[in-house]
């Protein structure tokens, strides 16, 4: 037990991954169960690395590989910014940035059925979720969350989209608001939707104000959390 | 076809809607003025390649005009020219949009925008036009051909020298044709310049003019889209002259440090040229009697250099050369077939551009290093060493003042001499410029 002390997970967690690495060794674990996320895969009773990034765990079972890049490979539960593509008589095909265009069922709204199909034009950005995320089928999506309620789920009109890597997706959804939305928010109003796939949506009362926060926010990616906050004060100071 | 579907880039019904409501109030989505250049830094060979030292130092380039990145690398090849123009070569532009960059670039055949591109540097996608535009002619800037003459026995031999040997040759670029895009959005009053990439999706039309720093219009293409008035075109055109001009400033300056940088590493180079050369002219009759020509130019120039009057220095050297600079010239004006024009009709102008502003702290700062550098590295043979380490240097003033005599004794002969087109192109003060040139030499 105490050789196997190298392959065990808590050394690889929060470690830098490569593919190949096998970060967990399934014989030690007898009753228990874990569930695997993005970049990791099972062959027989090693867990092995697919893509380079940092090992992540989250408490009770659950692992995945976090990594900053510009194309999004769909996975389940994640909140998405999609972009419609097509309407066909059962599905809407959404482009979620994922290497297939994804199906969203005309009936995955609150209180969906045959009579209330929403119409959404061609182009419309809406905000969904990710439901089944299998390889070799497209994904599928839902504007309900878990229990079935719409809440922020549905379309987004007006404002401006962008697109980011999906690390700096991540940074600004982190729990303690990250230093940049912080200090802008301070001083500007906006609003935000940022999909787990590297898109995000902003809307304000003025166009100047929606083109500050975006290049903020896109300038931002590379910078440590004081440089964010003299980069936003800067850039504040300047438009005044 | 589904991958496909996903891959290629689409724009939402908000950004749309938010880019031209933005540009109403003047707003642009990067946050420039309409009026607006993006960023643009350029980078040579050995920054491009940091540890390559072998052929790709000179004719590459590499553009970055805000986020577009583009690589420009020029080779050449020696070819028969086609019958009817014995002394052109020809000039022909590739293009690659590489998968890496963007989903929507697929590899294998280059797609439509790739060739449309490639066609004239002047048209493309995503504003990459100006970018490619400016890669190319940071490129061609740099680049230097190989020098080449007519040997062997019948006198019909090609031989090409390696830049070991003799140093290679700059390109004659007569003038920078710099590529301006605007984009016209349905508002007809709305006109912003160098779009970005949303805002060539939104936009109702392009124009693209290309222009050089005297404000000569060398091309414009519009492709369809939108009908624009006159006036509009001839404001475009204004502005377009104003930026041609900045940016032809960049790119010479950009050019001039890169050779300073080269200059100054070249004296690093050295001992691996001199046992190239060793090697070299062992073997070759040919290569030996260049040898000694070019040490008895370079013991004359370097004390003409000490007198500071480079025009002095300049005549004397071409009088001094005499004999064999004229067998030379013919030699080389025999030959030059892939170098775009030839000795005796871009000769003269090759002075024009940039040539005359380089050498002259080039030689001095590369001459200064040589008589430190050399007599610490080998005490007992200095006297010998010193011509074949002199030599690299040589060519370039050598060939100038061929061109020299060239331009002198082609001054006369111009006059009534058969007119091709490249006299036709030439702008008029260049020759004023010449023309004056030759009179203070004389």
């Amino acid at each position: 037990m105490e050789a196997k002390a190298s392959t065990s997970p808590a050394s690889f967690v929060d470690k830098i991954v490569v593919p190949g690495d096998v970060v967990l060794d399934l014989s030690s674990f007898t009753n228990q169960t874990i569930k695997l996320g993005g970049g990791l895969r099972q062959d027989c009773d090693a867990i092995s690395v697919m893509k380079a990034g940092k090992l992540q765990f989250s408490k009770p079972n659950k692992y995945w590989v976090e990594s900053s890049q510009k194309r999004y490979v769909p996975c389940t539960e994640d909140t998405v910014l999609g972009i419609v593509v097509d309407c066909k008589a059962d599905n809407f095909i959404v482009d979620i940035k994922g290497p297939a265009t994804a199906f969203l069922p005309v009936l995955a709204f609150e209180g969906g059925t045959r009579r209330n199909i929403p119409k959404f034009e061609v182009g419309a950005l809406i905000y969904v979720r990710v439901v089944k995320a299998n390889p070799g089928m497209n994904p599928e999506l839902s504007c309900t969350d878990a229990s079935g309620k719409a809440v922020e789920f549905g379309l987004l009109k007006d404002g401006f989209m962008f697109e980011t890597s999906t690390g700096l997706s991540r940074m600004l959804r982190s729990s303690p608001t990250c230093p940049v939305l912080e200090e802008l928010g301070k001083q500007l109003s906006f609003e935000i939707a940022v999909g787990l796939n590297g898109r995000v949506w902003l809307n304000a009362d003025s166009p100047s104000t929606v083109v500050v926060v975006s290049n903020a926010i896109m300038n931002s990616e590379s910078l440590s959390e004081v440089q964010q906050k003299i980069m936003v004060e800067k850039l504040l100071q300047r438009i005044k | 076809m589904d991958s496909r579907l996903a891959n290629t880039w689409r724009l939402t019904v908000n950004e749309r809607k938010f880019i031209e409501t933005a540009l109403l109030s003047g707003i642009r989505i990067d946050g420039r003025n309409p009026y607006e250049y993006r960023k643009l830094s350029i980078k040579f060979g050995r920054q491009v390649l940091a540890h390559s030292h072998t052929c790709i130092e000179d004719g590459s380039s590499e553009v970055q005009l805000g986020q577009t990145h583009v690589m420009g690398f020029v080779t050449c090849q020696l070819l028969q020219p086609y019958r009817d123009r014995p002394n052109e070569g020809t000039l022909s532009i590739f293009t690659e949009f590489s998968p890496m960059a963007d989903p929507s670039f697929e590899p294998g055949r280059p797609g439509e925008s790739a060739v449309e591109l490639g066609r004239i540097i002047d048209r493309g996608l995503r504003n990459l036009v100006d970018a490619a535009n400016i890669a190319a002619l940071a490129a061609l800037l740099t680049f230097r051909r190989p020098e080449c003459s007519l040997g062997g026995e019948d006198g019909q031999e090609v031989i090409l020298h390696p830049p070991e040997e003799r140093e290679p040759l700059p390109l004659i670029v007569h003038h920078i044709p710099i590529a301006v895009t605007f984009g016209f959005f349905s508002s007809e009053s709305i006109m912003v310049i160098d779009p970005t990439h949303h805002e060539e999706a939104v936009m109702a039309g392009r124009m693209t003019a290309t222009l050089n720093a005297n404000g000569d219009v060398c091309a414009i293409q519009k492709p369809g889209g939108e009908g624009v008035l006159q006036s509009v075109i001839m404001q475009c055109l204004r502005l377009a002259s104003r930026t041609a001009g900045d940016i032809t400033k960049k790119i010479n300056d950009a050019v001039e440090a890169y050779k300073t940088e080269q200059a100054v590493s070249k004296i690093k180079r050295h001992p691996a040229s001199i046992t190239l050369e060793g090697i070299g002219s062992g073997g070759n009759v040919k290569g030996k009697q260049n040898l000694s020509f070019e040490h008895k130019g370079v013991s004359e120039l370097s004390r003409n250099l000490m007198e500071r009057s480079k025009l002095a220095s300049e005549g004397s050297c071409a009088s001094q050369n005499d004999g064999e600079g004229e067998t030379k010239l013919s030699e080389l004006s025999g030959n030059k077939r892939d170098g775009g024009s030839t000795n005796l009709v871009g000769g003269p102008t090759s002075w024009d551009p940039y040539s005359k502003g380089v050498d002259s702290d080039f030689l001095k700062a590369s001459l200064a290093s040589r008589v430190k550098v050399a007599p610490e590295k080998k005490p007992d043979s200095v006297g010998e060493r010193k011509p074949t380490e002199l030599k690299p240097e040589e060519p370039p003033e050598d060939n100038k003042s061929a061109s020299m005599k060239i331009e002198a004794s082609e001054a006369g002969l111009r006059k009534d001499g058969p007119k091709t087109l490249k006299d036709a192109v030439k702008p008029k003060h260049k020759r004023k410029k010449k023309a004056s040139a030759v009179a203070n030499k004389s």
